[in-house]
């Protein structure tokens, strides 16, 4: 596939273009990263795709190889694999918390101890999700602003 | 939990533990019985009990997160198996002769008291950590 940037005047909107022989998972994964750098992310609810906002997301979880998009009251589905989104959202204060979850900093209240050397993380929503052991370094350089390995 | 970083911290906490039986016994053994003479091979003992002592913690290992129950289920498999090695290893002094029972009581009982309150300091010390967590999460939404 070849990219070509063409300049603009100011006056004129910024468009992205994709001309392909077909949709692939490739141009799609495209699209979504475009769109992630833009605030959104593409998701699917009862055969529906929505638009969703990426600062309303709670969290990302993978189930059985499927990855699903939490917000306060709504489940959806989206194609991508998590560590695709850990790639997409990590400038959005999104971080791996365990094996199988991202978590969006800015929907926490509260931190909170639990067993087996691992933390709580209460969100907004009422909802806890485990900090695993191995995530709890990267969460403390998250917070001081550092980048977690 | 890989498995090296499980030995590595197994490593540490034995070491841990043989300063700490080395203490322990140079204190009490000066105290209760300064007369006795020890021999090249008791410097054995402590590095002997400690290696004893950190078989049973391989229980906690883990490859997979374990469920709170599957936690608190490893917690008390590993105090009995603890305690067990304690038991086998430590004799009953002369002094308990014919009450060997009352002995080994009260020692079980000071080992699960010793276990209880290092698991609550570990408790207390992490919800300091999660208090500080919280509050550099404070920060850090205020910042942005």
């Amino acid at each position: 596939m070849q990219t070509r940037i063409t300049k603009i005047p100011k006056d004129r909107p910024e468009l992205i273009e994709i001309q392909c022989h077909t949709v692939s998972d490739e141009v799609r994964e495209i699209v979504a990263f475009v769109k992630s750098r833009q605030g959104q992310l593409s998701c699917m609810a009862d055969e529906k795709m929505y638009e969703i906002a990426v600062s309303d997301i709670l969290y990302i979880e993978t189930v059985d190889n499927k990855s699903f998009v939490y917000t306060q009251g709504n489940e959806y589905e989206t194609k991508q694999k998590l560590y695709e989104l850990e790639e997409m959202l990590k400038e959005k204060r999104f971080l791996r918390i365990s094996k199988s979850m991202l978590l969006n900093l800015m929907k926490v209240s509260s931190i909170k101890p639990a067993l087996n050397s691992r933390f709580m993380a209460e969100l907004i929503s009422g909802e806890q999700v485990v900090i695993t052991r191995k995530y709890v370094a990267d969460l403390k350089k998250a917070l001081k602003g550092e980048k977690a390995q | 939990m890989t498995l090296k970083e499980f030995i590595l911290s197994r490593v540490q906490v034995f070491f841990v533990l043989v300063t700490l039986i080395l203490f322990g016994s140079a204190i009490l053994g000066g105290i209760y019985a300064p007369e006795q003479e020890l021999h090249y091979h008791h410097l054995f003992s402590p590095i002997i009990i400690a290696a004893a002592c950190i078989l049973p913690t391989c229980v906690t290992y883990y490859k997979k997160e374990p469920t709170p129950v599957q936690y608190i289920i490893r917690q008390i498999i590993e105090l009995i198996l603890i305690e067990a090695v304690v038991m086998f290893l430590v004799q009953a002094p002369p002094k308990y002769s014919g009450n060997e029972i009352r002995f080994y009581l009260i020692l079980g009982i000071m080992i699960f008291i010793i276990y209880v309150f290092v698991e609550v300091m570990t408790w207390l010390q992490k919800s300091r950590q999660a208090k500080q967590l919280t509050q550099q999460l404070q920060v850090f939404l205020v910042k942005e």
